[in-house]
């Protein structure tokens, strides 16, 4: 009793894990009319992975940021940039032709390289953070100041991305590319997909384990300690601006490897990955999951997504956004913890104001 | 006690998950014996949902009065809609669940170049169809799209030879900070620059660009004689606005707009937009018998303050030509109505006048018009061509193939 009431999230994961992995199997069997869902289940996983990063931050660390679809997109235009040279053989696409150029601009030679573009997925976006985190964290900015300052760079970087469209396509952004294992769409490829998607599995696993790692181990606590009381964190010795600068490049880097996985199942990327609005949504996964449990991060992804993807076809199509706002409203108001602290707080208190009732004082105390 | 009642819930919440990815697999795998099926991939909601609208409708319409009249192949027409969202990835995944798990015939979809260039590779590699109603920049032609709306040599071409002909001579090239205005742009400096005339100024706003006056500073100091606009969306509201508080009117600075049909005239106003031009292939005006049936479904169904515009009258072509294809074919199979496609036969008497597709790069054949903006927010036509050979890459203008305007390869 006690393991799972300490193992919870790892058991809900777990479970999540092998629900995820008997998928492409479900799929093999005909229990499922298409590869679609298995391929949609892989960009979930790619957004379960920056709810991850996200919760990092903002559940643990405080920090709330509204721009993380810029570290999402940074890693998804490289791994884009990747395969759309795959594809041209190593020569310049039709936009480069279209807006005047020749010759491979000097930003995308990196990318004809595997191994060049794995180390971009991770290094640009820290790098990105890196600069942002340190001026901002030094200069003691937080709370909603840092929020709006994410947005506003977020919004310079999108405006960036569209001007600079001989580079980057503009808004219609990195198209007709494949994967890193060739195309998997169509059953004639059902081997590569499930070998990019059990791939994705397993870097989702690792880095949950990594952020457990983190959370569970003195550093965790700081990082809790900072978000509840930062001056006193200051006072007692600590150098908060580094661990906040570290968690936060931490959580850029999950959101580029998450981008770079979202791209080989997406088949393209765009600017609109890096919109406010989109990095809000990040935000909202974690908010309804359940903040500060790396698990709620997880859920919450899943859940909401799946929850669009269904309701927005059909007889629903016009009322679908409806839904699924009522459902953030009332998460947000009534239940601050989310679905696991629906699960881990108000059902218990539930149960046990229930028992009260039936006056069995001996219950109560086993609740105890 | 409390520890069984977790472990309960999280078994009941896997369930959950799995039942809910289960529903989306097996939804509607039951395909009946006389129907069939095809899939509506619009923007319902989000900042395209408003122009999306009148496209899906005009769809909603050919399919309803397609299976008044007795289906394809004898069998009726089932639509299954999703919501882009005008997100393009949002765009690719719902592409991919409607060829996918859905198994539909045809897709009708898209409007924006970047949620058609996200639905293009997954329509290729699956081998589907998708029927793509709106004019746009050209130079892509696709085995498995199908465009009814316009090359730029059915819009953008004609329009400025027509300008050139009535003795413009200084242009002003103004649109939003994306692939069709920049396109178009590059397309029409080319023109211009041929016919030996100026082009004074070019210039771009973002999307969602409200404040104009330094680009109207900027007009001032040019002095064109007509300005080329390829704004979108919100951004010509706040532009003619603006021009209009200066008092400048069609009198002071022509224009000649690509992206400004009967709905948009009614968000801007007709009393700003008098006399202004436009180009399209077709206006709630166009004066043929089948377009005066065509606008009255159209207000009945949809109510008497709609107005049809050139987009939704491609998408309602649209479903006429895939079930004319399907019926050459006489199969839903995408690679036989795709051969009944490139056969180069199919056409349809649309609102437009007679429109016929070319096998070869799966445009049509349209008839180009030159409108002016009346007074009653409808659109008057002024000038028309004959059927107008589509021709994306522009490959059969030599000044085009001159200035280099060609994809790779």
């Amino acid at each position: 009793m006690k393991f799972i009431k300490k193992q919870g999230g790892n058991i809900c994961f777990a479970l999540i894990v092998i629900v995820l992995a008997l998928m492409p199997l479900f799929l093999n069997a005909g229990l499922l009319s298409g590869s679609s869902t298995v391929l949609f289940l892989g960009k979930c996983i790619a957004f379960a992975i920056v709810a991850i990063g996200l919760d990092l931050i903002w559940g643990y660390t405080g920090i709330l940021s509204l721009g993380h679809g810029l570290y999402f997109a940074l890693g998804g235009y490289a791994m884009a940039m990747y395969l759309k040279l795959q594809e041209t053989g190593g020569n310049i696409t039709d936009f480069m032709h279209i807006g005047g150029l020749t010759e491979l601009p000097l930003m995308w030679k990196p990318f004809q390289y595997f191994p060049v573009t794995l180390i971009m997925i991770i290094l640009v976006p820290s790098l990105v953070a890196y600069i942002i985190g340190y001026f901002i964290f030094k200069n003691r900015v937080k709370g909603v100041y840092f929020s709006i300052i994410s947005q506003a760079l977020t919004w310079a970087a999108y405006s960036i991305f569209i001007a600079l469209s001989t580079y980057t396509n503009g808004n219609v952004g990195i198209t007709e590319i494949k994967t890193v294992f060739g195309s998997i769409k169509g059953s004639a490829h059902r081997t590569e997909m499930f070998k990019l998607f059990y791939v994705a599995l397993f870097i989702l696993v690792l880095i949950y384990a990594l952020a457990k790692f983190l959370v569970n181990r003195k550093f965790g606590k700081l990082l809790i300690a900072i978000r509840d009381g930062e001056n006193r964190t200051y006072f007692s010795g600590y150098q908060v601006s580094r661990y906040k600068t570290f968690i936060y490049v931490l959580s850029a880097a999950i959101a580029g490897i998450a981008g770079a996985i979202f791209v080989n199942f997406n088949g393209s990327i765009t600017p609109s990955q890096m919109t406010i609005s989109y990095s809000i949504t990040m935000v909202i996964w974690v908010a309804v999951g359940g903040r500060g449990t790396i698990i709620g991060a997880v859920i919450g992804a899943f859940l909401i997504n799946l929850c669009e993807y269904n309701l927005s076809s059909g007889s629903m199509v016009e009322i679908w956004q409806y839904i699924i706002g009522a459902v953030f409203c009332i998460t947000i108001i009534f239940f601050k913890g989310g679905i696991v602290g629906i699960v881990k707080e108000q059902l218990p208190a539930l149960f046990h104001k229930l028992k009260g009732k039936k006056s069995s004082a001996e219950t109560v105390k086993e609740a105890q | 006690m409390k520890n069984s009642k977790l472990k309960r819930f999280l078994a009941v919440m896997s369930a959950a998950a799995i039942a809910a990815t289960m529903t989306t697999a097996c939804g509607k795998k039951e395909e009946s014996e006389d129907t069939v099926k095809v899939g509506l991939l619009h923007s319902l909601t989000g900042s395209m949902a408003i122009s999306e609208k009148s496209v899906r409708d005009a769809e909603v319409l050919a399919i309803e009065e397609i299976n008044a009249a007795g289906g394809v192949n004898g069998k009726q027409i089932e639509y299954v809609e999703e919501d882009g969202a005008s997100e393009p990835s949002t765009f690719a995944t719902k592409a991919e669940k409607l060829v996918d798990s859905e198994g539909v015939s045809a897709i009708f979809g898209c409007w924006t170049s970047s949620s058609r260039k996200a639905v293009k590779p997954i329509v290729e590699e699956y081998d589907a169809l998708l029927f793509y109603p709106v004019q746009y920049e050209g130079m892509e032609s696709s085995s498995n799209i199908v465009y009814t709306g316009a090359a730029p040599n059915q819009q953008i071409v004609p329009a400025i030879d027509y300008l050139i002909e009535q003795g413009y001579k200084k242009f002003f090239l103004l649109g939003s900070d994306y692939v069709f205005p920049r396109t178009a742009n590059m397309i029409i400096n080319a023109q211009v620059s041929n016919a030996g005339l100026e082009v004074v100024g070019e210039e771009y706003a973002d999307m969602e660009q409200t404040d104009f006056a330094a680009i109207i500073a900027k007009i001032e100091a040019a002095k064109p004689d007509v300005i080329i606009n390829t704004l979108n969306g919100t951004g010509n509201v706040s532009f003619f606005k603006q021009m209009s508080e200066k008092n400048y009117t069609s009198k002071e600075y022509m224009t000649m707009s690509f992206s400004i049909a009967e709905e948009e005239v009614a968000t801007i106003g007709s009393d700003i937009l008098q006399g202004h031009l436009v180009s399209w292939n077709y206006y709630q005006t166009t004066d043929t018998e089948k377009n005066t049936e065509f606008v009255k479904a159209y207000k009945d169904k949809f109510g008497e303050s709609r107005v049809t515009s050139d987009p939704a009258e491609a998408a309602y072509d649209a479903v006429y030509l895939w079930k004319a294809a399907c019926e050459k074919a006489d199969s839903f199979e995408v690679d036989d109505v795709i051969a009944a496609i490139e056969s180069g036969d199919i056409s349809f008497d649309a609102p437009e006048g007679t429109v016929k597709l070319n096998g070869e790069n799966h445009h049509l054949v349209k008839p180009v018009r030159i409108g002016e903006v009346g007074s009653d927010g409808l659109i008057n036509e002024i000038y028309s061509t004959d059927p107008v050979e589509p021709d994306p890459y522009l490959s059969t203008y030599d000044w085009a193939v001159k200035a280099g305007i060609q994809p790779l390869e």
